[in-house]
């Protein structure tokens, strides 16, 4: 009885949902529509394409394990945790240990995340993404504002609004275009808590790449990297690399425009 | 276990002369572990440097420990991940780090340098996780700016406490310490 009832609820939100999808494929591919541009000619999309998929093929396009090794994040005392008592339950997987009561970051996993995310961030600095960097410590928050102005990105170091991602639409004007990433230097603000725009990136479907500290919460960071976010030798580091990847990613596209001869004034969205 | 040891190896290497009770007590051990009912064959099997057989017990731990140590000494001449200057691992540089060898923190004596002042506030780094905040003490205190070297005697590297009702600690992203004086080096410089 129970079962034969539940089936066909199921089978009734089937039915629903299918003609749900179609009704709300409607306006999607409505709005695609609008957002693209003029049909280009063939020629030139092949090579559009071209572009944008050869850094794919590699697993490092960009030569990004260059720019730092495990004895560069040593010195910039990466490896620095906090407390025992301040630790955050799944951060427990990234620790090396604890020596007398301090929590010690393995920086072997932290060269690995650090990679990844270096290399997430040029192939979005590739494609002419939106990047944003997010942190609420004050004492390195001009030191962000900087390197945003250096690699021609954005910063937001102030008071978050609540409805700055998820409500963008009707704050900001309508067709705003939202990050297409956001980089938290430190995930916390002042309370301790996990920054807000955590979890509001989470929710508009943006990547994140997150600097977390033994006292974070790693889990809705899409490309954690494990390390220290207290000391301003580490946070430079840091800022130096983000801001040579995406020069370096940004520089390479232009090469790469050059090389294939579109004359593009700026960046080309990506496809 | 280091007279274990040494038999072992010399069964494996089948070099040195080893009395019979080592070797009745050798073939019990791997008898009992693996399972073979012929003792010539044990016996055989363990002189054999790569053994055909899936080896159990303190025999697998040996084995797998001497191959640790051989592709260890392998790999430390082959480019790491990364860059060719990164030959040490990651445990190695920690051990023989400063913080570590220093130990507790209580009563140590550093050398802290001061990177920013407001007012009688001095804020000093000294090579760990957080700086130290210390007041201008009355004895030369116009010396005290910024880029000078000041010995420190540490306290705690983090003043952290556990509230009641609190999860996790309070952390004050500070370190505590007690400013004993200046360094007697006559080129301070003043960093901007």
């Amino acid at each position: 009885m129970a079962p034969g009832v539940f089936t066909k609820g199921l089978c009734g939100l089937h039915h629903r949902l299918v003609a749900a999808g179609y009704s709300c494929s409607g306006p999607l591919c409505a709005s695609a529509a609008a957002v693209k541009t003029l049909p280009l000619q063939t020629d030139s999309t092949d090579v559009t394409d071209k572009i944008l998929n050869l850094p794919l093929e590699m697993p490092d396009f960009f030569r990004l394990s260059e720019l730092f090794s495990l004895k560069d994040l040593f010195d910039a005392r990466v490896h620095l945790g906090h407390k025992k008592g301040c630790r955050h339950r799944l951060m427990e997987p990234y620790l090396f240990g604890s020596r007398l009561d301090q929590d010690i970051i393995d920086l072997d996993q932290t060269v690995e995340h650090l990679q990844s995310a270096l290399n997430f961030t040029a192939h979005i600095a590739y494609r002419g993404g939106v990047i944003l960097f997010v942190s609420r410590r004050r004492q390195f928050g001009h030191l962000v504002e900087i390197t945003a102005q250096d690699c021609g990105e954005y910063a937001h170091t102030r008071y978050w609004q609540g409805g700055l991602l998820t409500n963008a639409p009707i704050q900001y004007g309508p067709g705003v275009r939202l990050p297409d990433l956001i980089v938290f230097l430190s995930t916390l603000n002042n309370v301790f808590q996990q920054h807000v725009g955590v979890r509001d990136a989470a929710k508009m479907n943006i990547p994140t790449v997150g600097l977390v500290d033994s006292n974070c919460n790693p889990s809705l960071v899409t490309y954690p990297v494990p390390g220290n976010d207290d000391t301003p030798a580490a946070m430079e580091l840091y800022c130096r690399l983000f801001k040579m990847t995406i020069n370096r990613a940004k520089d390479k596209r232009r090469q790469m425009e050059l090389l294939r001869g579109l004359s593009a004034v700026g960046l080309t969205p990506g496809s | 276990m280091a007279a274990l040891c040494k038999v072992v190896s010399g069964l494996r290497t089948g070099t040195c002369v080893f009395p019979k009770r080592a070797i009745d007590i050798c073939k019990s051990l791997y008898s009992t572990d693996s399972g073979e009912t012929s003792e010539g064959k044990a016996v055989e099997e363990t002189q054999k440097p790569a053994a055909d057989k899936v080896k159990s017990g303190f025999a697998a731990a040996y084995e797998q420990h001497t191959d640790l140590q051989q592709r260890q000494n392998q790999t430390g001449t082959t480019v790491r991940f990364g860059s060719t200057r990164n030959e040490k691992s990651f445990a190695s540089l920690l051990r023989n780090s400063p913080l570590i060898q220093m130990g507790p923190a209580k009563d140590k004596m550093v050398i802290g340098k001061i990177f920013h002042i407001i007012k009688d506030d001095l804020y000093i780094d000294f090579g760990a996780k957080f700086h130290c905040v210390c007041k201008r003490p009355t004895v030369d205190g116009e010396k005290y700016q910024r880029g000078s070297r000041v010995r420190l005697r540490l306290e705690d590297l983090e003043l952290t406490s556990r509230f009641l009702g609190a999860n996790t600690d309070t952390t004050l992203l500070e370190a505590d310490a007690f400013l004993l004086g200046l360094i007697e080096s006559k080129d301070a410089k003043t960093k901007e």
